[in-house]
């Protein structure tokens, strides 16, 4: 294994060091290639709250969902199939990923699989209990979202009455304990009036990291009156755009970036190539009952495989050829979509539009738009 | 602390840490609090150190390991000794390995 003639001194020196996450070299390296490095896992698509605006909730009760949930054997090995291919990190997620009894046992599961492991919760099921142990093994981060720092915009949101205390009372435990929690924000209808504050709130905490998303995008599950409702608590393009603009840290890194957001060459585009962001190049997102998808919202029945009955490899490598390729010659796409200067201030992209539509190559007017109100916006 | 090693002892990797080889890196992942000095650290290991983390399999001493890595390299035994002993002591002030059960300081 080693040529006598290297110097032992030379090798030595670097044995064994400590580096920062985010300075390891390794990351130029996987850059380079397509590589697996996370993965998402929706360990239960069950939630004990009930906000307007959830794509995947189910209630906390629903039989059915619970018992097509993946076990913890399940979980474990496509967790080590994943790092096999390469993984370091797994964002568990939901639903609500404490309202599983056995949500211990699947978060250990995955960190003696040596993965970073990130967790969204909404917080309100957080115990001492949950405490004791995060703090034995700790998490790569827990993200939250503040969906109202009222207990009426709260609970108007999750239509869950006392709820807001319970996230006030999670978050505390957590963040009294040291455990690392970052604070987002979805911009909705019932709390719109509240976001400057929710704004506030979420930036004493994690100023740099904060988020907050103003698309909502619909049901995974297509239910069309839980759709009706996401609906109705989208925000309107001017009141997108104004929100934006209200926030300078988001405002002026869209206009840093206006040259590469809105792109006149993208008219000469002539592939009918579908699919034409990242998708495939690092990531993968696991349903609660095994299904497979390279993006959370890409549902197309073409586009997703089945782990009870394949393998992550076949998936990771036989479906990404098969979904970068997918084309559309529909004029609807050629003439639109494919060739629009301001798509990447735009939402569309073939697995909202199918969530949206039942097509994969469909112009959604909502996102038109809201990208032609960006642009406007972004050019006065 | 210094947590000095034994040459008649055999250590092993801790079941705290789990070693992942990624594209011929070995990076050390905590399971537990307490291994890495912040919570964003990483350990990696290079060729060499995996060679020797490799030797840690529960099986040899220390001390048979140090001589296995003299006769591969062509540094001095002293400096060789010298090394792997500073590297094993490090992994074990740390707890990313363990003396086997019932071994004895």
């Amino acid at each position: 294994m080693s040529d006598p003639d290297v110097s032992w001194g030379e090798m030595k020196k670097k044995f064994f060091s400590k580096q920062l996450l985010a300075g390891l070299p390794l990351w130029k390296v996987l850059n380079d290639k397509r590589t697996l490095y996370s993965f998402e896992l929706e360990s239960t698509a069950r939630c004990n709250l009930d906000c307007r605006h959830c794509y995947i909730n189910l209630p906390a009760g629903d039989l059915e969902a619970k018992k097509n949930e993946l076990s913890v054997e399940e979980i474990t090995h496509i967790a080590g199939e994943a790092t096999s291919l390469g993984a370091i990190w797994c964002l568990l997620t939901g639903g609500e990923p404490l309202l599983r009894k056995d949500f211990f046992a699947i978060y250990l599961a995955l960190k003696k699989k040596g993965l970073l492991v990130s967790i969204f919760t909404n917080a309100t099921l957080v115990t001492p209990e949950h405490i004791r142990f995060f703090m034995k093994y700790p998490p790569r981060n827990i993200e939250i979202t503040v969906y109202g720092i009222t207990r009426a915009t709260y609970e108007e949101v999750t239509r869950k009455p006392g709820s807001y205390h319970a996230f006030r009372r999670g978050l505390d435990l957590l963040t009294e304990a040291g455990i690392p929690v970052t604070l987002k924000a979805m911009a909705l209808r019932s709390n719109i009036h509240e976001m400057p504050e929710i704004i506030r709130f979420c930036r004493k905490s994690n100023a740099e990291s904060f988020r907050f998303d103003p698309f909502l995008h619909l049901r995974y599950d297509g239910n069309p009156a839980r759709n009706l409702e996401i609906i109705a608590e989208r925000l309107s393009p001017e009141e997108v755009v104004a929100l934006e603009k209200s926030y300078p840290p988001r405002f002026e890194a869209l206009k840093k970036n206006c040259e590469t957001l809105i792109h006149p060459d993208f008219k000469k585009v002539t592939s009918n190539r579908l699919f034409r962001c990242g998708i495939g190049d690092g990531n993968f997102c696991i349903s609660y009952n095994g299904i497979f998808r390279f993006c959370s919202t890409l549902w197309h029945p073409d586009c997703v495989s089945d782990l009870r009955k394949g393998g992550v490899a076949d998936a990771w490598n036989t479906l990404f050829g098969k979904v970068r390729s997918m084309e559309s010659t529909r004029q609807e796409f050629t003439n639109n979509c494919r060739i629009c200067s301001i798509k990447n201030l735009c939402t569309w992209c073939p697995a909202n539009a199918y969530l949206e539509t039942g097509q994969l190559d469909s112009l959604v007017d909502t996102f038109c738009r809201l990208a032609y109100a960006r642009e406007k916006s972004l050019k006065n | 602390m210094i947590k000095k090693v034994n040459l008649d002892l055999v250590y092993i990797p801790s079941q705290d840490v789990v070693a992942r080889e990624i594209e011929g890196v070995v990076i050390i992942v905590p399971i537990v609090s307490g291994i890495a000095d912040i919570e964003d650290e990483l350990f990696t290991l290079n060729e060499t150190g995996k060679a020797i983390w490799q030797q840690l399999d529960g099986k040899k001493k220390l001390g048979e390991i140090i001589k296995s890595m003299a006769k591969k390299f062509s540094a001095t035994p002293g400096e060789i000794r010298e090394d792997v002993l500073g590297l094993t002591s490090e992994l074990l002030r740390r707890r990313i390995i363990v003396k086997t059960p019932g071994g004895q300081d």
